[in-house]
């Protein structure tokens, strides 16, 4: 099973790992910065003193933070191109994952917002601060060390959920472990390399966040919001 | 960096425990022998529950039926003694291996491809069917052959060895061609139907179904491979091996392999 030959036939091949690598790495990082943009908007949305907003803020996190995304990724993949829309296989990833995680986030950027007492955005308004300015000048600063420990958490599932790229054919990570294994029929090698090849994106994430947690800590005191 | 190297010296211990274990688990496991096979009372065989005619879950019966299903109940008439003692476990292309690797069943019966490589993880039965890989593509696209997919997408199983076979015939075609895999053939079908393929390939005989569930697909007639079908054992169960062995022989020396054929519309083009 773990026998010297089988590790051998798969570093041969070590080509295949490596563009699978590549791919997930690039469907997380833009998938990454989409799901920031839409958390970040749609948490401020939620937290905002406009009905509408607040209403359009929860129909998008409850929509797609309670269907699988699997179920998303296969209605872009399989069903948008039957309306006319084929998006490429790495845009449905990017697309997938960001607004998928993107709800999540919000949820995360609301509570922040409200974990800021209110009287900074009182004050904020005394001083002559619309409500936009308050929160990009004041509140929001505030929430980003309070959101941080969650949104690392959303930084690691997202890189994981790449991994549903490969039921849409995405060329990602899982896709050809799952191609080359089965091919081969060498799983347990192929599987525990895999593993440690998302560790190795998604360690270096934790320790990067609490490495920036320490920094805020030293920078901040023991200080409450 | 001191937690750094502390963190990666726990997770390396733990997962070279983990990879231990389950070396321990898998010899200790065994294979299942004929011996094992009648104490247990049943037979496990793999089959697939989606290919029409060979192995296909009837769903108003909730039955398996197809020629691959006969052939496993002869199989468990001579094991046991009885052809009903027997528990069919649905498989695709991806699980079939590793489902026989864990145990789970004792052999796999289901549109599995000889090849050379697999001889060497697997033991394989003589031949009890021989298929060819096929083409099935929108009658709209005029795609008459393998040379016009150039740069093209084929949609194909994970785990079927299509894909390979179709690149060596395209190189000597001149034309390099792209695959996407997915897990199921219906998956695939999908595909085709949404444009994300320009055609959909596997075995000539799964491929009629699929045929014959859309109406805007074609299925062309070149044959892109000689595909020969084995009863699949796990290595080592060398008494099981032999056994299957002489029943498919027997099956083909009184003609009965032919006459499933016919009775299951299969009948392969000679």
């Amino acid at each position: 099973m773990f026998s010297i030959e089988n590790w051998l036939a798969l570093l041969q091949d070590w080509r295949v790992f490596a563009s699978g690598l590549e791919q997930t790495l690039i469907a997380s990082v833009l998938g990454l910065l989409l799901a920031v943009v839409l958390g970040v908007v749609m948490g401020v949305f939620a937290a905002a003193p406009v009905g509408p907003l607040r209403l359009i803020s929860r129909i998008y996190v409850e929509f797609f933070r309670n269907t699988p995304l699997v179920t998303q990724l296969f209605f872009y993949y399989h069903g948008l191109p039957r309306v006319g829309f084929t998006l490429p296989v790495m845009a449905v990833g990017v697309l997938g994952l960001g607004v998928y995680t993107g709800a999540f986030i919000a949820e995360i950027v609301r509570a922040g917002i409200q974990s800021v007492r209110r009287g900074q955005l009182e004050a904020a308004y005394s001083q002559g601060f619309t409500y936009l300015q308050a929160m990009r000048h004041i509140i929001l600063p505030q929430t980003v060390r309070v959101v941080l420990p969650p949104l690392t958490n959303q930084f690691v599932n997202l890189i994981k959920n790449s991994s549903a790229l490969s039921l849409i054919a995405g060329y990602d990570l899982m896709y050809q472990a799952d191609s080359w294994s089965s091919y081969n029929l060498l799983y347990a090698v192929t599987y525990v390399t895999v593993a440690v090849l998302y560790l190795s994106l998604t360690l270096p994430l934790a320790w990067l966040t609490r490495r920036l947690e320490e920094r805020f800590h030293r920078q901040w005191g023991g200080m409450s919001a | 960096m001191k937690r750094i190297s502390r963190i990666a010296v726990s997770l390396f211990v733990v997962l070279l425990a983990g990879v231990l274990l389950a070396s321990l688990a898998a010899m200790a496991a065994g294979g299942p022998s004929v011996e094992k096979i009648k104490q247990r009372g049943e037979l496990k065989v793999g089959v697939k529950a989606d290919v029409l005619g060979f192995g296909f879950k009837n769903l108003q019966t909730g039955e398996f039926e197809g020629y691959e299903i006969e052939i496993a109940r002869r199989i468990a008439k001579e094991i046991l003694g009885d052809a009903k003692k027997i528990e069919f476990v649905p498989v695709t292309a991806k699980t079939r291996a590793a489902l026989l690797d864990n145990g789970e069943v004792d052999m796999v019966i289901a549109t599995f491809t000889i090849t050379p490589e697999r001889r060497k993880i697997v033991d394989f039965s003589p031949v009890y069917y021989t298929d060819g890989i096929k083409l099935l593509v929108k009658k709209d696209a005029g795609i008459k052959s393998l040379k016009d997919l150039d740069g093209k997408v084929i949609g194909v199983a994970k785990g079927a060895d299509t894909a390979n076979r179709l690149k060596q015939q395209g190189e000597k075609l001149g034309a390099s061609l792209r695959f996407a895999e997915f897990e199921t053939y219906p998956e695939i079908l999908s595909a085709l139907q949404a444009g994300r393929v320009q055609a959909f390939s596997t075995d000539g005989s799964i491929l009629k179904y699929y045929e014959s569930l859309d109406k805007s697909t074609v299925l062309l007639p070149q044959r892109y491979s000689a595909e020969e079908y084995g009863v699949t054992t796990k290595r080592g169960n060398d008494d099981l091996r032999d056994l299957v062995a002489r029943v498919i022989t027997d099956l083909d020396k009184s003609g009965e392999l032919d006459r499933l054929q016919d009775k299951f519309g299969i009948a392969s083009e000679k």
